[in-house]
This record gives structure tokens, C-alpha cells and sequence, in this order.
């Protein structure tokens, strides 16, 4: 230490002048350029929320939304009523694709296999020399991949493109491709058609495999005329299906029968020659003989109101069939030209790709926002083959499988960061309008394709509206405009057609194979695999199983007892060298010698969230039979795991079923509609609590909901519900504010089952309040059960005095502090709704009947001086079948006071006097008399 | 009761030895303390349960900065380890007070010679279990919004809570179990001052003995004080674990809404207290040699009142099966159901092997008299009466109304370290305080001896 000496005259004037110096540092303004807004966007209001509406894409296909901004931050996605696929509601995918914008794991920047970070400039100067020599050769050594093409931009670029180099390979790989529909199509009519079966004209209905309710671009849409349609007891026809395992579908139905799909041909070919079609009878079992000769009559009796379906997993010849029946029974089934195809062109497989590769004949691979390398059939093996393309090249959301396996990977920007145009199922079009600026260095496919092209850059906005110049007409501006507002374009939709009379295809033989048959089915949480980097998505439970986080091998108990196998197990599963392993889960409803697996799972470079969760059902299925895998053996492994579900119990007997009333239709006209037990005697004083003015409550139609958990992701987009992640599941631990309950009153082999979204009841008498000991949990004056986030000390007495368990306690900061994996990150925070309260470690939260919507309302309507309007939940907003209903009761005529009084309605646990404001309207079902012992 | 004593043949039921006077009592109690080390023995248990000590403080240290997630709790079972403990260490507490008040109201003289380790025991249990509820909060920095106090926020406790009743059954309890075991202390902190070898021992233990000098007045006043505390005590040991038994009662869950919950709480905790006191007994009896006061009889005696607990538990078990079947609610019989049946079955036949089973051994005197054989009925005892706590907060939680939700509990790594650790807690407490305060009643057994006639000798 050097000598203490008082500083001198000099030094000591140092110091001051240094302190003061530093003082008025400290208190300088920060260094970061901050900029306010000089001149302010017009009619950007800070904190007022503004919907665009635009479009998302599920396989190609578009469903019309409107995002909803606030100060340019994107934060929820809704539905477009405009929009012929979205009809103001959504499904799970795009409620999750706010999520996926806001993704840590996006790609950021163009990449390069060795050297890592690169630039747009030097991907354009490597592609020139490779690009160079495949326009010397017209084009050839040029393939292209893509996903289906239902964008007319893209579809007039890529048919420019090659027009440009005539000998370039376009090829289209769409893991979920409807391809035997098309092919069965074809087989009937001559020529590509695609069938639009009209739910709402259709009563008797047969679906063999046919998952119409199921997770589909078309869901919504068909979803919505199925329960429409049966709001009118009169029109409800009966739903008859014949599955291999529980669907959507399944569940709705009056009649259903677990068949092989072996044996699901022979059962539409059963069908067809109750009709005449004379083919050589096929081999049923008894029982669905009998199934189908009902059904035959059923169908004929309501020609021209009647309808078959046949499942994707079915072959070409089957969906023929089904046309055929269809024809005979003049089915209200509407066709039009496939919308996702250009013209003149008919694009290349990607087996054409695997050829072509082997033989060196690749210059220049593109494949543009699609990844092959995790979706494509196992035996395709394109990881490996890419390697022989001279020069590739991928753009994607995510540096994912097919980047790992290309030279260069560029990133793209998300469909709420770019301009473009899709099409709907119908062939509507919209135009795809960006709410944000890139968040990162991506660009758009129509960006990227002018490179190959060899054409400068052009912006997606121009090219978009180049598309459309002429449809315009001559006030092109002001039409732009329209469209942008609608979010769909005006008379887009594509003609119907007459596809003449289908013919009668031959039938190939079939024979059952020795082993287990394996039917692939696209994931309703994950898709294709496309969304497995979505948190939400993957703790969203699956609607039957229940499943969180992993997919599972699943067989019917019998099936497993005959093999051996407990739930839970981890099985090798393996055909033609190809193997996977995965755990097995038992559920009820599947026929025998079935197993049934989801897509989309066991990634690899998914990122963070999605990365090893699951078993890669790609790896077992090949070209010939992308989705139906016969000749299956299993083998045990030794190895067991936890099926991680949110639901256990589903069985109902007795008592319990109480829990879910289902009533036969024949029964309705005796039914008495039950209250919420507001007339039993009490000791708490009188209900006061709807002293100011409104009285909140809803009505969930159990017989509309289709599980579809759109609400369930709704719910999480608009709450800032957090992710708890898996090893938070495994300990029993969940944060979904509402819960969609699946109960069955049948057997194990002969489910009577139907799905009941439960949110918070908002009990009159709430059991949660007076155990409070610090009055967190109150009543409002408005009906509405309360839960003060920043008074609550974690007790947790109030979820343990729940009758309905819907309490939802941060046991870790999930969404402040202590988030899983990466999801902590600023740009997931950007997500969050502003209006709700994030959460902290340690307090209880629930479901709020969305409140911040109530006090939106409450105040534009003070704002305007006019009584409030209408208030739609989260949860409501997004169901695709209007199942849930919210409203004011004390506002005269009222739809909701209405529902109340229907014959069906009913509420949770009446007699415990908790006087829920949530209540029901039970389930209906309308089995057949000959086929009743089904659920016996 | 006689025949038991008889059949040890000692001259004294209460006082083992013919030779202890007045002198030779006070110095068997006192000089361990201000004459003799720690000794080999003390030093061993105080090294071994420090590390539990140090374990009890490391959890909840993590508790406080990870999260309640350490626990096993979920979304369905929201209580668990920690309830489960406080309602077990509570009734542990309970007992010390009832042999304190209770006996001396109804002249049980032979409470002299073990109720002050007794009332100790209340004092530490009653301390740890006030730890519980405290960690078991999602944010325990706010424990104190339970309290009553005047904020700007003019925000109170919402009173018809069992909780806040809870607090303060806890805070009432805690506060009367510290201020009757200092009164029934004072006539012993003077001797212990008078003996004292040093002046550090004398000014402290002389500041902690309220200037007692042991006149008549004193005694007068010390007598009347005493007493119509342990009048005040009876009630308030019903109440805190009538409260507790409240925290379940008062809900509308099925298994918990059950009117016998208060009382079978009461019996409950004396049952355990009492199983903590005979083993805690056995252990000071044999670790201080103080064999000469702590006589067969003692054990005899509490031995008794356990078995007659154990019969009265399981007419309460039996009760709640009964009316369980009876009132004819689904819930109810559906819970029953799932005692017997359900995931935690093999623990709900281990809680009825202890806690109405075992004990039924206490019919034969031998047993009674075997004092191995009472520490292990003893440990049984408390471990049934804990599986009986666990499994009231698990069996309800897990099994309710929502079919859908029902879900079992996951033991975490910290429910292990919180059940185990607060134990050698709760040794350490009594290893400080045996150097420090007399660990059984001089003056109360120098009465004892007196009342039989067994002392020599004048009084210290």
C-alpha cells in the first residue's frame, strides 16, 4: 500500500472536478439513440389494439385471420368472418403462429454450411457460378422444391421462372398431400377435380377413415356446417363412422365402428353394392357387416342429404368408390378445380428428386420452404442424397434438417412479416399482409425467387400486387384496399364444376398382411412436424389422448395384452429395415391388428422446444405407403416411459357421468332443462353480487364442441398463459386456464364419449373466496369471480376447495423469471398482451372471463355514450363451431338467458350450491335403434 | 395402576430412590448443567444432527429462492409435505402442554418430573411447525398479510378463512406455550442462580429469574398465576388443533367436510404428543440418568393414555367410513372407496397397522413396562399419526369432484429433506436447552418427594 499523503492543492482540485464530472454523468441521459415519433403513423394509437387482416398457411392452404397489433407488435391472432375458411373462428395452428414469429430459435441470417454467418451478397455470388452453367443448359441441373403452391404470386413466378429455363426440374413435397384423394379423384372423374363435401346440406353422413372434424386446413370450415346444421334437432341427422382408431370424428359420432382399414374398403364396397355396383362381395366380420347394412339403409333412405368420406389413409381406388356412392346418392358434394395447381405444369415428386440426384444431375438444389429432409418417406434417404447436388441451397423458417443437409440456408420471414397471396380449400384468395418488418434479415419466397431467376431484387410488396394488377380493374387502388381490408378477394373463389358421373373403379385385391398395420396421421398439435419448435402446440393436449410433449405407438388393450406390451412401454418398432422407437399407449376405440402413431414428432433441429421430443414417424413410412404401414413388428425394448398426459380419468359411470349429460335425441323432447341450483335452500345470504350493472355468464354447447383445443390455445395467446415444459407436466403441474375434459360413458371397445371445455365456473357461491386468507379471491359486481394476482400469497387453499379444479398456481416463475428453455426470450416477451397481468412465482390465477375484454368494451362504450355492446372471450372467439357462448344476463333478451332455459342445459356439480356461472348444454347423440348395443 | 408399580417393587411410585433429599435432587438436575462439561455423549448427538440443522436451514433457504415447485405439490394435490408436517408437528406440540395443564389440574402429581421437557417439546414443535405453512406459501415474503395490521391499502385478512383463524390458533399458541413454560421455570432459574459457579451464570440466570427469591408471597403468586394458566391452556390446546382440523372441515371438498374433524384433530395430536413424550422421555431418562425421577410408572402411565387415544382414532376411522357410506353422497363414498383402493392404499393399511394395531400391545404391562418396546410403539405412533395427515390432505386432493383432474402426488427430494431435517432441528433444541435451563423440574420434584414422603433432608 503506497504511504498515506494528503493530496495536494492540484490533486485535491482533480478529484472534486472528476466527482462532479462523474455526478453529472450519472444522471445523463442514457446513451442508446432513442427516437420519438416526430410525426406520428396516423391512426396508430398507442395501446389501442388494430386488427389487419390477413392470411396463414396450413400445408399451402390459407385461413383468413385478423391480427391483432398493438403498437406494431403483433400479439393474437383471430379469425376472419369474411373468410370462407376461418369464418371468424381459428384452429390451433394459427392461434400458435404468433408464436412462431416471435420463435428465439428463427433463423437470423443467411448461413453457410462451413463458414457459418454470410450475407445475402455473398449467397448471390456463390449461387452465380452454379446458376451460370444451369442457364447455359436451358435450365437443366435446376430443381426446385417447394411445399403446395396455392399462392398466384408464387405460382406465376415459379411458372415464369420455368418458362425462363424450360429444362428446370419444379418439384412439390407436401408431407400431408391429400395425394390419394387427388389420385381417387382423378380415377373417378377423368381428370383432377377436388371434392368440397357440404356438412351443412349433408345429414346422413358415413365417414370410412374420413376425419372431416379432425385437424385440417379445411376444419373450420366443415366443422362449422356439421354442428350448425345439428343445432336444428330436426336436421340432425346421423353421423356414422367407421375408424381405426378415435378421431374428431369418432367422438361426434351417433354409430361408429373401430374397423381395420383393411376392412374399410371392403365396408365401402359393402356400401356400394347395397346400391348396385355389383363388385365381387368382400370379407367383413359380423359385426361391421351389420354396421354396414344400417348404414347402406340409412344413406339410401336420405338420398340426396346423405354423404361418404373416405379417410387419406384410404387408397385412390376406395376414394373413387366413395365418389361413386356419392353420385348414386346425389350427395351434396360441390367440385372444383384443384386451386394449388399451375396451369400446364404438373410438378415433379420428390422420388423424382431422389432419382436425379443419384445420377449427378443436379446443378443447382433450392428447396424453398419446405423441409424434406425431416418429413420425406424413410426411404428416400434425401440427407444423404443432397449430399451429390453440386450446389444447395434452403430457405426456411428455422435452420432446420434440410438446412443441415444443404450448402446454404436462407432465412425466411414469417407469414405476419411479408407480403403475398394464398388460397383457400375453395380457392379463395387472399392477400398475406405483413403487420412488422422482418424481425431478422429473412425474405420472402417471392424475394428469393427472382435470385434463380437471376433478376435483381424485388420486394414482395410489388410483386404481390403485380399478381393482381389486372383483377383490379381500373380503380386498382382503391380495390387493393377493399382486399387488404377484407382479407379476402372479392369473387376468388373457384367456379364449381360438373364433374360428369364417375366411373366405377376396379378394386385391387387385398389381403390382410401378417403384423401390426400402422396408420400415420397428421399430429393435431404438431401437423407435419412443421410446428414441433411451438411451445404451445406441443403442451397443447392432444384431444383423445391427452398426450403432451411426445407422440406415442398407440394400440387397443387387447392388441397390447396379446403382445404383451403395458402402456408406456418403449417398443421398436420396425418394417423393411426401417425402424423407430417409441413408447405405447393404450386408448379405447381402435380396431385390432391397428396401431396408430402421429406425425411430426422426434426432430432433430427443430430447436429448443422441439428438438428429441417424440419418435420421428417419418423414419418408418416409405414412398408407396406414406400414411398406411403394413407388415409392423414390435419388439419390446425394456425401456419404459412416462406418457405424459393433463387428463388420466376420462371413464364416467354412475354418479360421475353426471359430469358430462349426454341425452339420445329421441329422448330431447322429454328432457327438462336443470339449473344451477338456485332454488335450493341456503344459509349464505342472498346473491347481491350483480349490483353494477351486468351479470356475466356463459354457455358451453357440449354437443357442438369437437375438441379441437382452438379455445385452449385462444385462451393462452390472450391470457399470457406460460409454458411449464415437460418435466413440469411429469409432476402433474399445468397452467392452461381452461381445460377441454374428455369423458367417456362407454366401454373401452365401444366409446360413448364428447368433449367438455372447462374454464372457470365463476360460482355464484365461490368455494375458492372464503377460504382465502387474504381476500385475493373476490366477486366484482359485475358476476365475475376475481383473483387479485398482487394480493395472493400462495395458500393454495382456493385450488384445493375447487370442486372444478380449474385453478391454476405458479409453482416456478414460468412466465417471469423461471421460464423452460428458451422461452424467456425478448422476443417471445414481445407476444404478451399488455392489457394481462404477467403472472409471478408464487400466486394463483384462473380464467377472467377475459376481463380486459369486458373493460375494452366498457370503456369505448363510456367513450361513446351508448350501453355496452358485445363481448366476446378469447375461448369464443376462436371455436370453429360457436360452442361458446358468453354474455350479460341482465341485459333484457339476452341470448345467453335464453340458453339457460334449453332442455339440454345443465350445469357442473349443481348440488354442491356453488351456483356456477359457467354451465352446459349437454351432449346429443342419435345411435340407431338396430346398432344400439354398441354402447351397451 | 398400582399393580403395575408394585410389579417394579420401588418404595415410591413417582421417586425411584430411597436416598434422594431435597439437596440430592436439586444437584441430579442441576449439576449436569453447571458443574459438569457437555460430555462425550452430548458432543456426539450435537455433532450429529447439526448436519440437519444446517439441511433444515439449506431448504428452506431454496425454497425461498427457487420455488414452492421444489415440492411435490401440483396443480390437483396443491398441499402435500408441508401441511402434512405442520398439522404433525402442531400435534406434537400439543402434548407437552395438555401433560402441563391437564394433569395439573386434575392432580396428576406425577406430571412433576417430566412436564418441563414436556412443555419444551411444545415449544419446539409448536416453533417448527410454524415454519410450514410459512414455506409451504407461493410467496412467503407476504406471510405476514395473514396479520392484522393497519396499511394504507386499508386492506384486511379475510376472516372467515380457516387460515387466518389458523394463524392465529398458531401465534396464540406459540406465544402462551413460551410464557407457561418461562412461569413454571422461574423457582428453578433462582436455583440455578444461587448455585451458580460464575458471575456470568449468576447476573444471567438472575436476569431471567425476575428476581424470584422463593418467599411465600411468591409462592402464592406463582401458584395462582400457574394454575389458572393451565386453566387458560385446556382450552386453547383443543382450540389450536380443533382449528387445524378446521383448515379441512371448513372446505367443501369430500373426505374433508366432515363435522368429527376437530375432535378426531384433538385426539389425534395428544396421540402423537404422547408417543413424542415417552420416546423423548426414554431418551433424556437415559442420557441426564434420570432414572431416579422419571420412574416405570411414568411410562405406565402415558403408555395408557396412548392406548386409550389409539381406541378412540379408530372409532374415529371408523366413524368417517361409516358416515362416508351412510350419508350417501357419491363423493364421499367415492373417496372412501379410493382410501382402500386407490394409488395410496398400501399407505392407508401401513396408517391403520399403526396407528389402531400396533398400540393395541399396550393391553399387557409388560409391554408398557418394556421401555424398547414403548420407543418403538412410540415411533410407530408418530409415524401412523403422520401417514394420517399425508394421506387426509393427498386422498381429498387427488380424488375429487373433477374426474378429469384427478392426478396423484409426486415426493420431491425436498419433502424428503423437509420431513427428515426438521427432526434433528428439533434434537438440537432440546441438546441447547439441556445446557442451559434444568430439563426437569427441580422444584416440582422436590414437592413430589415431599407429597411421598420419599425426601431426606431439607429443602434446597
Amino acid at each position: 500500500m503506497p504511504p498515506l499523503i494528503p493530496p495536494s492543492r492540484r490533486e485535491a482540485l482533480r478529484l472534486l472536478g472528476a466527482g462532479i464530472t462523474l455526478a453529472a454523468g450519472g444522471c445523463s441521459k442514457p446513451v442508446e439513440e432513442i427516437v420519438p415519433y416526430v410525426r406520428a403513423p396516423e391512426q396508430l394509437l398507442p395501446g389501442v389494439p388494430v386488427r389487419y387482416a390477413t392470411a396463414l398457411s396450413l400445408s399451402g392452404w390459407a385461413r383468413g385471420v385478423q391480427a391483432i397489433a398493438v403498437d406494431g407488435r403483433p400479439i393474437k391472432i383471430e379469425g376472419n368472418p369474411l373468410h370462407p375458411a376461418s369464418l371468424g373462428a381459428t384452429d390451433v395452428f394459427a392461434e400458435a403462429a404468433i408464436l412462431d414469429l416471435y420463435d428465439p430459435d428463427r433463423s437470423r441470417t443467411v448461413t453457410e454450411r462451413v463458414n457459418g454467418i454470410a450475407s445475402w451478397d455473398m449467397f448471390e455470388r456463390a449461387l452465380s457460378a452454379p446458376l451460370a452453367s444451369v442457364r447455359g443448359a436451358g435450365g437443366r441441373g435446376l430443381h426446385l422444391v417447394t411445399g403446395r403452391v396455392t399462392s398466384p404470386t408464387l405460382a406465376r413466378q415459379i411458372d415464369a421462372l420455368l418458362r425462363a429455363l424450360p429444362e428446370a426440374v419444379w418439384h412439390v413435397h407436401e408431407p400431408i398431400d391429400e395425394a390419394n384423394a387427388a389420385r381417387g379423384a382423378e380415377l373417378a372423374f377423368g381428370r383432377p377435380l377436388r371434392a368440397l363435401p357440404r356438412l351443412d346440406r349433408a345429414e346422413t353422413i358415413l365417414c370410412v377413415g374420413a376425419d372431416p372434424l379432425g385437424p385440417d386446413p379445411d376444419q373450420i370450415r366443415l366443422a362449422r356446417a356439421f354442428s350448425e346444421r345439428r343445432r336444428d334437432p330436426a336436421r340432425f341427422g346421423r353421423l356414422y363412422v367407421a375408424e381405426a382408431a378415435l378421431t374428431l370424428t369418432g367422438i361426434k359420432a351417433d354409430a361408429r365402428r373401430a374397423l381395420h382399414p383393411v376392412d374399410q374398403l371392403a365396408l365401402l364396397a359393402a356400401i356400394a353394392n347395397a346400391l348396385g355396383a355389383g363388385l365381387s362381395a368382400p370379407e367383413l366380420p359380423e359385426e361391421a357387416r351389420r354396421f354396414a347394412r344400417v348404414a347402406a339403409a340409412d344413406l339410401t333412405e336420405h338420398e340426396g342429404r346423405a354423404l361418404v368420406l373416405a379417410g387419406p389413409a384410404l387408397s385412390p381406388e376406395a376414394h373413387a368408390l366413395a365418389h361413386w356412392i356419392n353420385a348414386r346418392l346425389r350427395a351434396p358434394v360441390d367440385y372444383i378445380a384443384p386451386p394449388d395447381r399451375i396451369e400446364g405444369r404438373t410438378p415433379a415428386s420428390l422420388a423424382d428428386l431422389a432419382g436425379a440426384l443419384d445420377r449427378g444431375s443436379v446443378t443447382c438444389l433450392a428447396i424453398l420452404g419446405s423441409d424434406p429432409v425431416a418429413s420425406a418417406p424413410a426411404d428416400l434417404d434425401l440427407a444423404r442424397r443432397i449430399e451429390r447436388a453440386r450446389f444447395s441451397v434452403h430457405a426456411g423458417l428455422h435452420g432446420d434438417e434440410t438446412a443441415g443437409a444443404t450448402h446454404w440456408h436462407l432465412p425466411l420471414t414469417h407469414e405476419l412479416e411479408s407480403w403475398s397471396d394464398l388460397r383457400a380449400t375453395d380457392g379463395t384468395a387472399s392477400v398475406v399482409q405483413p403487420l412488422l418488418r422482418p424481425l431478422y434479415d429473412g425474405r420472402s419466397l417471392h424475394e428469393i425467387l427472382p435470385i434463380f431467376a437471376g433478376r435483381t431484387a424485388t420486394a414482395g410488396y410489388a410483386l404481390v400486387r403485380e399478381t393482381w394488377k389486372d383483377r383490379g380493374g381500373a380503380d386498382f387502388e382503391a380495390w387493393w384496399r377493399r382486399s387488404l381490408h377484407d382479407g379476402v378477394i372479392e369473387g376468388s373463389a373457384a367456379p364449381l364444376v360438373d364433374p360428369g358421373e364417375p366411373r366405377l373403379p376396379a378394386l385391387p385385391e387385398i389381403r390382410r398382411q401378417e403384423g401390426l398395420t400402422v396408420e400415420l396421421r397428421p399430429d393435431p398439435c404438431l401437423w407435419d412436424g412443421r410446428f414441433a419448435n411451438n411451445a404451445w402446440l406441443q403442451e397443447c393436449p392432444k384431444p383423445i389422448s391427452k398426450q403432451v410433449w411426445g407422440n406415442a405407438l398407440a394400440l387397443s388393450r387387447k392388441e397390447a395384452g396379446r403382445r404383451g406390451i403395458e402402456a408406456g412401454d418403449v417398443v421398436r418398432a420396425s418394417a423393411g429395415g426401417r425402424a423407430i422407437e417409441v413408447p405405447v399407449v393404450i386408448e379405447s376405440g381402435i380396431a385390432e391388428g391397428v396401431g396408430v402413431l402421429t406425425l411430426g414428432y422426434g426432430r432433430q433441429r427443430a430447436g429448443a422446444i422441439g428438438n428429441g421430443i417424440g419418435a420421428d414417424a417419418y423414419g418408418l413410412s416409405t414412398q408407396d405407403t406414406p400414411s398406411l404401414l403394413t407388415g409392423i413388428e414390435l419388439a419390446r425394448t425394456g425401456k419404459s416411459e412416462t406418457i405424459l398426459r393433463t387428463q388420466n380419468e376420462v371413464q364416467v359411470e354412475g354418479e360421475t357421468e353426471k359430469l358430462f349429460r349426454q341425452i339420445d335425441l329421441a329422448a330431447l323432447a322429454r328432457a327438462e332443462p336443470k339449473g344451477i341450483g338456485d332454488d335450493q335452500p341456503t344459509l349464505l345470504s342472498p346473491w347481491k353480487s350483480d349490483a353494477d350493472g351486468h351479470a356475466w355468464a356463459m354457455v358451453i354447447d357440449t354437443n357442438a364442441c369437437i375438441g379441437c383445443n382452438a379455445c385452449v390455445l385462444s385462451c393462452q395467446s390472450e391470457n399470457n398463459v406460460p409454458v411449464v415444459g415437460p418435466e413440469e407436466i411429469a409432476r402433474g403441474r399445468m397452467m392452461h386456464w381452461l381445460r377441454v375434459d374428455l369423458y367417456d360413458a362407454g366401454g373401452s371397445e365401444a366409446p360413448r364419449a364428447g368433449f367438455q371445455p372447462v374454464p372457470c365456473m365463476h360460482c355464484e357461491h365461490a368455494p375458492c373466496e372464503p377460504v382465502c386468507p387474504v381476500a385475493a379471491s373476490v366477486h366484482d359486481g359485475e358476476g365475475l369471480n376475481l383473483q387479485v394476482y398482487n394480493r395472493c400469497v400462495g395458500t393454495r387453499f382456493c385450488e384445493a376447495n375447487c370442486p372444478y379444479k380449474v385453478r391454476r398456481f405458479n409453482f416456478f416463475g414460468y412466465a417471469d423469471g423461471q421460464p423452460y428453455a428458451n422461452l424467456g426470450a425478448e422476443s417471445v416477451r414481445a407476444q404478451r398482451n399488455p392489457n394481462v397481468t404477467v403472472r409471478a412465482r408464487g400466486v394463483m390465477e384462473k380464467c377472467t372471463y377475459c376481463i380486459q375484454r369486458i373493460a375494452s368494451e366498457r370503456q369505448a362504450a363510456e367513450r361513446d355514450g351508448r350501453e355496452m355492446g358485445a363481448v366476446a372471450t378469447a375461448c369464443q372467439s376462436a371455436c370453429p363451431t360457436q360452442a361458446i357462448r358468453f354474455g350479460d344476463l341482465a341485459k333484457p333478451g339476452n341470448a345467453i338467458a335464453e340458453l339457460r332455459k334449453d332442455p339440454r342445459h345443465y350445469a357442473l356439480l349443481e348440488e354442491l350450491n356453488t351456483r356456477p356461472r359457467t354451465t352446459y348444454l349437454a351432449n346429443l347423440r342419435d345411435p340407431h335403434p338396430d346398432l344400439k348395443e354398441d354402447h351397451a | 395402576m398400582s399393580g403395575a408399580a408394585d410389579a417394579h417393587r420401588q418404595p415410591h411410585r413417582w421417586i425411584a430412590s430411597e436416598r434422594l433429599g431435597y439437596a440430592e435432587i436439586c444437584a441430579a438436575i442441576a449439576d449436569p448443567i453447571q458443574k459438569r462439561g457437555p460430555g462425550r455423549a452430548w458432543m456426539i448427538a450435537f455433532l450429529g444432527v447439526l448436519p440437519f440443522v444446517l439441511l433444515t436451514l439449506g431448504a428452506i433457504g431454496a425454497v425461498l429462492t427457487v420455488g414452492i415447485g421444489l415440492s411435490g405439490v401440483n396443480t390437483t394435490v396443491v398441499w402435500g409435505f408441508s401441511i402434512a408436517n405442520y398439522v404433525w408437528w402442531i400435534g406434537i406440540g400439543n402434548a407437552g402442554t395438555l401433560i402441563s395443564s391437564m394433569l395439573l389440574l386434575t392432580r396428576q402429581h406425577w406430571r412433576a418430573s417430566i412436564n418441563r421437557f414436556a412443555e419444551a417439546m411444545t415449544l419446539f414443535a409448536a416453533a417448527i411447525a410454524g415454519i410450514f405453512p410459512i414455506i409451504h406459501l407461493g410467496r412467503p415474503l407476504y406471510a405476514y398479510w395473514l396479520a392484522p395490521y393497519p396499511n394504507t391499502m386499508d386492506l384486511w385478512p379475510q376472516w372467515r378463512s380457516a387460515l387466518v383463524w389458523d394463524f392465529w390458533a398458531i401465534l396464540s399458541y406459540l406465544l402462551f406455550s413460551l410464557i407457561f413454560w418461562f412461569t413454571g421455570l422461574l423457582p428453578d432459574l433462582a436455583t440455578l442462580r444461587d448455585r451458580a459457579q460464575t458471575r456470568f451464570g449468576q447476573r444471567v440466570y438472575g436476569a431471567l429469574a425476575f428476581g424470584w427469591r422463593g418467599s411465600a408471597r411468591h409462592w402464592a403468586l406463582y401458584e395462582t398465576f400457574h394454575k389458572t394458566m393451565a386453566a387458560l391452556a385446556v382450552p386453547l390446546v383443543c382450540s389450536v388443533h380443533s382449528i387445524v382440523g378446521l383448515d379441512f372441515a371448513a372446505s367443501l371438498m369430500p373426505g374433508w367436510q366432515e363435522s368429527i374433524f376437530p375432535p378426531y384433530f384433538v385426539v389425534g395430536a395428544m396421540y402423537s404428543g404422547f408417543a413424542m413424550v415417552v420416546l423423548l422421555a426414554i431418551i433424556i431418562r437415559w442420557g441426564l440418568k434420570l432414572q431416579a425421577v422419571i420412574t416405570p410408572a411414568h411410562f405406565d402411565a402415558m403408555a395408557k393414555v396412548m392406548l386409550f387415544a389409539s381406541l378412540v382414532m379408530t372409532v374415529s376411522y371408523a366413524t368417517e367410513w361409516f358416515m362416508g357410506w351412510y350419508g350417501g353422497e357419491h363423493a364421499d363414498r367415492s373417496v372412501i372407496a379410493f382410501f382402500f383402493t386407490g394409488d395410496y392404499r398400501w399407505l392407508y393399511y401401513s396408517l391403520l397397522f399403526c396407528n389402531c394395531l400396533v398400540p393395541q400391545a399396550l393391553w399387557f404391562s409388560r409391554i408398557r413396562l418394556n421401555l424398547w418396546a414403548l420407543a418403538i410403539i412410540s415411533v410407530v405412533i408418530n409415524l401412523g399419526m403422520w401417514l394420517e395427515r399425508i394421506l387426509i390432505v393427498w386422498n381429498t386432493l387427488s380424488h375429487g369432484y373433477a374426474v378429469s383432474l384427478w392426478r396423484s402426488y409426486h415426493v420431491s427430494l425436498y419433502d424428503v429433506v423437509i420431513l427428515l431435517a426438521p427432526l434433528g432441528l428439533f434434537a438440537f433444541g432440546f441438546l441447547v436447552l439441556a445446557r442451559i435451563f434444568p430439563i426437569v423440574s427441580i422444584h416440582e420434584v422436590s414437592q413430589i418427594a415431599h407429597d411421598e414422603g420419599a425426601a431426606k433432608g431439607k429443602a434446597a
